[in-house]
């Protein structure tokens, strides 16, 4: 143990005389996050919007509904799924997968919505021409869900789109019956004339669109671009470590002090555990300060305040193991490059290429489909879907598990690699 | 020029190499080919030879770094290969590199390596104390390395070479590149310390140097002994060499290696 400790002493007291790789570790995902939760607070919220995957479940069955499902897959932008793994999709299922973060957003067309749009046409229009007709009987609302990270934009372009047809429809329902109370003339007649014609079409409107943004028994949210981007960031700046610390060890390896070490009466593997702890001690230290930066800087610029409402345990937890990702794997690059310049630019690039396949830059659900596909190789990705149950979705241990178990897969890969690296630089003597 | 041997190593030696061969991952030919060593307790043995000639990959491998692809190789009577921790408890290894972190001073870097020797508290500080005393650093003992000169750094990384007393110390060029007053005080810490019964296995470019200072030399190339013995017998037993340089470009030859 005293060997791991010294170590551990040692590489934390030569990152601390690295005050220009401190600045990079520290200030820059401190500015980065600052930087876009402004422009994102400012900017994205009102901004166009993008190809959306929409689960729809028809669970009418009516002329109705089928129309709606026929004109909301009509509409550019938008990519209506009905089935999932071969399975007819329920109200249910929408529900889980869209809370789930599976899926953007899903529309539900409740049981008996078509049949109650027509007898609220119906009542309406006894109702204005002073005709007895049917009593009034409450319709039932169109169903849209979304995941809670969806932000503005994404939200305002899956609504108007909703809306526009649903309005369509309810339109025609109208002068359907408006036709119909004419007796297939539309110059006045039952409903007294243009007036009443035009109370009907443009009065009360009868479909109403309920929006969901959780899924039953979650902890309701506000997400905003700071719930996603202190944690985004977070993980943006841990993954940042590849760089001093496959600095650290390409300096090892050239500047001789490996060879020394090689001959010292202490297994290889336990200097190496002693790098890696410090190294995600400065990763936890990095990941605390982005909260605090979350909690008390942003909303000094007019942004809110990150809210820590989620398991603070689990969010550790996750950063422990999204640490333990980055040194792997800055151990990996550091053993496998041939020089320091190329390890620190093939550590960077790897991590910002990475960063923006993963969702940092960029949320998944707005990027192009290939991309989306692409996304899930990235251990910046896996870390920040982890992040985003804890943080937008309130979610704990058990919802972060699987990202926690795949940045563990990652960690012991890298070192594996890492390992076999230094072991054919060592049978070469490197 | 035929090769020679002068003089008998001592009936227990301390370093005794067998036949030793290595050759790199998809190389042409072997680093070093059926090299036989024996080194005494208390010697200070001299590994001579132009660039590429197997110095570096001998000392490599009796510093358990490489693994002999034949042969044998046993330190202290342990084996390289087999008892690898055992040995590295014996040596010390001062390589061509300046192996210290040059953000931390002279006494962190010692602190460091002593504690992974398995040192602590105030023997450890003694010892460190009285190795940079020993080098002549004990006033530049809390500047950082890359704060010193050349010469400087090749004392500190001698200083972390006998930190933990080994019975036999590896110094791979650990004159070079620097200036002849801080060669000269290099030289006399190693003759100190050969003084003091240290066992040293010395690599140099430098034929006065190792004249000067090698209880007993090798002259290899092209991984195979071409002479073996103490400088001066050596010297007097080939015809027409005045000194070890003669006699070194003589066996190796004049054409310039890459």
């Amino acid at each position: 143990m005293l060997q791991f400790w010294a170590t551990w002493a040692k590489d934390l007291l030569v990152l601390r005389r690295d005050r220009a790789g401190l600045l990079i570790l520290f200030l820059m995902p401190a500015v980065l996050v600052l930087v876009i939760s402004l422009v994102q607070n400012n900017v994205l919220e009102r901004s166009g919007g993008s190809d959306l995957r929409v689960l729809f479940v028809d669970a009418d069955g009516s002329p109705f509904s089928r129309q709606l499902g026929e004109r909301l897959g009509a509409v550019e932008a938008l990519r209506l799924i009905t089935r999932e793994d071969g399975a007819v999709l329920t109200p249910e299922r929408v529900r889980t997968l869209v809370a789930a973060g599976d899926y953007p957003c899903g529309v539900i067309i409740p049981p008996g919505a078509g049949a109650a749009l027509a007898e609220r046409v119906r009542a309406l229009a006894a109702q204005i021409g002073g005709v007895p007709g049917p009593p009034a009987v409450g319709g039932s609302e169109v169903v849209l869900c979304f995941d809670p990270t969806v932000q503005g934009i994404f939200r305002t372009a899956l609504k108007s789109a909703l809306g526009q047809v649903l309005l369509g429809l309810e339109v025609e329902a109208k002068a359907r019956e408006l036709s119909r109370s004419l007796g297939g003339g539309f110059a006045g007649g039952a409903l007294g004339g243009g007036d009443q014609a035009l109370r009907m079409l443009a009065g009360e409107r009868l479909l109403t669109l309920q929006v969901e943004s959780t899924a039953p028994g979650q902890k309701p949210t506000v997400p905003n671009a700071v719930q996603q981007n202190v944690p985004a960031w977070a993980l943006f700046g841990m993954f940042f470590i590849v760089v001093p610390l496959s600095g650290a060890l390409m300096r090892e390896r050239h500047e001789g002090t490996l060879l020394r070490l090689r001959t010292l009466p202490v297994s290889y593997g336990v200097i190496l555990l002693g790098k890696i702890a410090a190294f995600v001690c400065v990763c936890l230290v990095q990941f605390s300060g982005m909260l605090l930066v979350g909690r008390y800087l942003l909303p000094r610029f007019g942004t809110p305040a990150l809210e820590l409402q989620g398991h603070l345990g689990a969010a550790f937890g996750l950063a422990f193991c999204a640490a333990l990702a980055a040194t792997g794997y800055g151990l990996l690059v550091g053993s496998a490059a041939r020089s320091y310049e190329q390890g620190a630019m093939f550590g960077a690039i790897s991590v910002v290429v990475a960063a923006a396949v993963g969702g940092i830059m960029v949320p998944v659900y707005a990027m192009p489909a290939a991309m989306q596909t692409l996304s899930v190789v990235s251990p910046l990705g896996w870390g920040l879907r982890g992040f985003l149950e804890i943080f937008v979705r309130g979610g704990d241990f058990a919802a972060v598990a699987g990202p926690a178990a795949a940045l563990l897969a990652f960690f012991a890969g890298s070192l594996l690699l890492a390992w076999l690296f230094l072991a054919r630089a060592g049978s070469r003597g490197r | 020029m035929e090769p020679a041997t002068t003089s008998e190593p001592s009936p227990l030696p301390l370093v005794r190499a067998e036949r030793l061969s290595f050759r790199y991952p998809g190389a042409a030919r072997a680093a070093v080919s059926e090299l036989s060593l024996s080194i005494a307790a208390g010697e200070l043995f001299g590994l001579l030879g132009p660039n590429g000639a197997g110095k570096t990959t001998t000392i490599s491998i009796l510093a358990t770094l490489l693994r002999p692809t034949t042969g044998t190789v046993a330190i202290a009577g342990h084996d390289v290969v087999r008892q690898g921790r055992l040995v590295r408890r014996d040596i010390g290894l001062v390589p061509q590199e300046i192996a210290l972190y040059p953000s931390l001073t002279a006494r962190e870097n010692l602190a460091y390596f002593g504690r992974l020797h398995g040192l602590t508290g105030g023997g450890l500080r003694d010892r460190i104390a009285e190795c940079l005393a020993f080098v002549g650093l004990e006033e530049h003992a809390d500047r950082r390395i890359s704060e010193y000169s050349g010469g400087m750094k090749r004392r500190a990384n001698l200083a972390a070479g006998i930190l933990h007393r080994p019975r036999l110390l590896f110094l791979d060029e650990p004159t070079v590149g620097i200036d002849a007053q801080s060669r000269h005080t290099i030289l006399a810490h190693l003759q100190a310390l050969a003084g003091e019964g240290m066992t040293m296995v010395y690599t140099t470019h430098y034929m006065e140097e190792a004249e000067q200072l090698c209880s007993r030399v090798a002259i290899i190339d092209d991984g195979r002994i071409l002479a073996e013995g103490a400088p001066a017998a050596l010297v007097d037993g080939a015809v027409g060499c005045s000194n070890l340089e003669e006699l070194f470009l003589g066996l190796t030859g004049k054409q310039l290696r890459d």
